[in-house]
């Protein structure tokens, strides 16, 4: 009630009064241009009633300085010039708010940004910048019109894309707290990479014993509704009230009668390579990825499948499950808010000539290696080289191998698990045979994470692991299949050559490879390194810049599985926020027809790339466009094409985008 | 385009560095040798490096951090230009046209070995070619040329010697000549030094 009391009514035909607020921004501003001129300059623009200068508007003092002299009466319109709007714009617009105005009869400038940050060797011309962008938001300043922000409601139900460990998180903990979940995966089981890793380090926890209770708990859990073997195709809808399709690829086994016995294995005549033991194993063309795959029921790859139909015989299939028949199916659900937990994909090595991988047989990525100390792996936790299926005896591993690459087809980052997971693996090995050689070529540890030093300082000390500094120049076989390395020992400034019998290559981790359609489908960004973008790198590392989709896992960079868990659960939370409050505010900046300058072309309908816009019959006017408020981003591209310029966008209509203009030439 | 524009639009390059060597390299816009993270892979790929003490990296180490003992090393002169390294540097640093960079500035400050200086100085600028035909070793070469029919020599400033003053002309004019007599210059009172301090 108190707040309806504040309220100052501003209607459009008053006079404006405007309070210009500039802050000095410690020596960000102040240290650059004199606000004290700058203060005396904008007294001399029409309209202004007051002009201040602060230390720091933003500081409790500071805002209360605004809010006296909008509860005195003697401005309706404030202008605070200081940084960028992403910073302090919403905090000044509740400033006004709790003084009684109207939110949006505030506008600010940006005179740090765009003027003291860029020009600070230049402090007269900055000066003038300064003064012009304060002379814009004044004239504009003095077109505002009071608005209402909009509320929507917020479904409380979740889309999770991805089920690897964080996304299983983030389901879990959504679930947990009572919202509906939809978990979707590609493949036909959940569990992601982690499933396929043997050990976590530094703690050496059994990778799967620790994971697979996870993945029976999603199984379990009622609130989540489980989709794998499935892919979204297409997302319409905005935050709180999003529309999903998703494609159920066909299993051509019917998962309901599927009792997961196995028995059409034993029976299936097709041998195909296995991706999740990355070719390192074989399986039949019906098949479960792992043994403890969820759903537990089977798939038939119908790219492999000779449909001799001895798996639908009565003998084979006694539940009679076999479908050859089955369609991919399409599901429409509607959901509140989305977590994209897509995960990562392993860099291929091919490209790299040098090291031989495809090439010479013992070549092989760090992951394969994982899949070959792997207790259910193909050799069941034994490692032996690939040519002639023998323990070796040395084993080299190549570090950064795609990662902090500058060429063409390298990624410049860290991926920051490699150092980690090869020493992991170096030690896992020797565990079991003390007197093999071990050597580890790198160019900088990075064990950043917590006991990660520890783990890699053990390595060298109880393990008796070389480290050698150097980055492999080239390798070449021998007629045992050994490897031959060429590398400079930089530490001793001296070329070496070495013998191994098995040369395992640390590769780095790559954003996936259809990333891009995700990033169309949400209309989400991405980073320059192919990572989807958070909306700040320190401050909303989850969030997207698209409202209620958030991001979590490697999706958004590499990272090891305690960062992911972690930043998974956060996404959780932000999705949570959203979904508790059931409705959110959403600014009042969409596009409005005026019907009576409208001729029913149609431009903006094809221009509209959020299906805002169609075209209907007015009763006085004819064929108008008219714009559904809810899905408008006010993103103004009607408004710019617009030949009768019947389309203005509210908060940056015509008239304040020309006073900005001519406010400008004054 | 204001000047000040120009200067912001501009990549940021920090020009300065404490290393007088890398300086000439920033000047000559090779800057890109700080990019270097000391993998080895130069070294590792050098085939040269393989038979001898030649060190890519370590030389590229040494003139950016201002060693000057690099440009007398006569082991820079060992690089055979395969560019096995520029092809595999992960930073994309051009590293062997960092080497001749390196062998530019030692030439201009005088450390030129002396078959190198009696290459350019007594064959190539006297005659010409960097690989004459005229000398009596030769002569199996112009055997050949006989045997084909052709005349011994080849139709260059052999066959007209006016015109080996045309091409000293052309020397003179990119600074070759002024290269070699400075490198001379500097060589001689380096020596000079060096007797002295022995004397002494």
């Amino acid at each position: 009630m108190t707040e309806a009391k504040k309220e100052i009514k501003v209607t459009g035909n008053e006079r404006p009064k405007i309070g210009v607020y500039i802050c000095h921004c410690g020596v960000n501003i102040g240290g650059v241009v004199s606000v004290p001129d700058l203060v005396e300059y904008t007294k001399t623009l029409p309209n202004v009633e007051v002009a201040q200068e602060y230390k720091f508007f933003c500081s409790d003092v500071g805002q209360k300085i605004i809010k006296e002299d909008i509860e005195a009466g003697l401005v309706n319109r404030v202008v605070v010039a200081a940084c960028s709007p992403r910073m302090h714009e919403p905090t000044f617009r509740i400033t006004c708010k709790e003084a009684g105005l109207n939110q949006f009869l505030f506008e600010m400038a940006n005179i740090r940004e765009h003027s003291t940050w860029v020009h600070m060797r230049d402090p007269e011309g900055a000066y003038e910048i300064a003064k012009d962008h304060i002379r814009m938001a004044v004239a504009k300043a003095r077109e505002l019109k009071p608005l209402e922000v909009q509320k929507v409601k917020v479904e409380p139900s979740c889309l999770i894309i991805g089920g690897g460990v964080a996304g299983m998180n983030a389901a879990l903990d959504l679930a947990t707290e009572g919202y509906k979940v939809y978990l979707i995966e590609k493949t036909p089981t959940i569990g992601g990479h982690m499933a396929q890793l043997d050990k976590t380090f530094p703690t050496m926890d059994c990778s799967s014993c620790i994971l697979t209770p996870k993945m029976s708990e999603i199984s379990r859990e009622k609130n989540i509704e489980l989709l794998t073997y499935s892919e979204v195709v297409e997302v319409s809808g905005f935050i709180g009230n999003f529309e999903v399709t998703i494609l159920k690829k066909p299993h051509y086994v019917d998962q309901e009668k599927c009792t997961g016995c196995g028995v059409c294995v034993d029976y299936c005549p097709v041998v195909v390579g296995n991706e999740f033991e990355l070719g390192l194993a074989t399986r039949k063309a019906i098949y479960i990825p792992f043994p403890q795959a969820i759903p537990g029921q089977y798939t038939i790859d119908m790219d492999n499948c000779i449909k001799c139909g001895i798996c639908a015989r009565i003998d084979v299939c006694e539940p009679e499950a076999i479908n050859f028949d089955d369609k991919p199916e399409y599901l429409k659900i509607k959901v509140g808010t989305i977590i994209v937990a897509t995960g990562w994909d392993l860099y291929d090595p091919t490209e790299l000539k040098q090291y031989g991988y495809g090439r010479y047989p013992n070549v092989i990525t760090g992951l394969q290696m994982e899949r070959l100390l792997s207790s259910f792996g193909p050799v069941i936790g034994k490692p032996v080289r690939p040519s002639d299926l023998k323990e070796p005896h040395s084993i080299a591993f190549l570090q950064c191998v795609g990662s902090r690459n500058f060429r063409e087809g390298g990624n410049q980052y860290c991926s920051r698990v490699c150092c980690m997971y090869a020493t992991k693996q170096a030690r896992q090995y020797k565990e079991k045979h003390p007197d093999a050689d071990i050597y580890i070529f790198y160019m900088d540890i990075r064990a950043f994470g917590k006991g990660y030093e520890e783990f890699y300082e053990s390595a060298g000390q109880n393990y008796g692991i070389n480290f050698m500094r150097g980055r492999i120049a080239e390798v070449i076989e021998d007629d045992d299949h050994n490897i031959i390395i060429r590398a400079e020992d930089t530490l001793l400034q001296q070329p070496i050559e070495l013998t191994v019998n098995l040369f395992v290559l640390s590769c780095g981790l790559e954003p996936r490879a259809d990333a891009d359609i995700i990033t169309s489908l949400l209309r989400i960004q991405r980073s320059a390194d192919g990572f989807f973008l958070e909306a700040h790198p320190k401050l909303r590392p989850v969030d997207t810049l698209t409202e209620g989709i958030f991001i979590a896992g490697v999706a958004q960079g590499p990272k090891d599985i305690p960062d992911a868990v972690a930043q998974a659960k956060g996404a959780a939370s932000s999705a949570a926020v959203l979904m508790s409050q059931g409705e959110v505010e959403i600014e009042p900046f969409f596009a409005v027809v005026r019907p009576e300058r409208c001729i029913g072309c149609g431009m903006c309908v094809e221009n509209c790339a959020y299906g805002a816009i169609e075209l209907v019959e007015d009763k006085w006017f004819g064929t108008v466009a008219k714009i559904n408020e809810a899905l408008c981003k006010g993103c103004g591209a009607c408004s710019g094409n617009c030949r009768c310029s019947a389309i203005d966008i509210i908060g940056f209509t015509g008239e304040q985008i020309f006073s900005i203009i001519m406010g400008g030439e004054l | 385009m204001s000047e000040n524009v120009e200067k912001y639009i501009k990549r940021k390059v920090y020009k300065s560095t404490s290393s007088r060597i890398a300086q000439k390299f920033v000047d000559a816009g090779l800057e890109k040798i700080r990019a270097c993270i000391n993998c080895g892979t130069c070294t590792g790929s050098c085939p040269s490096g393989r038979r001898t003490a030649y060190r890519t990296r370590s030389a590229i180490r040494r003139a950016l951090t201002g060693d000057e003992s690099v440009l007398k090393d006569i082991d820079i002169w060992l690089c055979s230009t395969c560019y096995y390294c520029y092809e595999r540097c992960p930073r994309d640093i051009p590293v062997t046209d960092m080497i001749i960079k390196l062998r530019n500035i030692a030439v201009e400050e005088g450390y030129i070995l002396d078959s190198h200086f009696g290459l350019a100085n007594d064959i190539f600028y006297a005659t010409g070619h960097g690989v004459p035909a005229t000398g009596e070793n030769n002569k199996k070469w112009r055997d050949l040329r006989e045997s084909y029919g052709l005349p011994p020599l080849p139709p260059t400033v052999h066959s007209y010697p006016e015109a080996v003053k045309e091409c000293q002309e052309l020397m003179n004019a990119v600074g070759f000549r002024k290269l070699l007599d400075n490198a001379a210059k500097l060589k001689e009172e380096r020596a000079q030094a060096a007797k002295k301090d022995k004397e002494e």
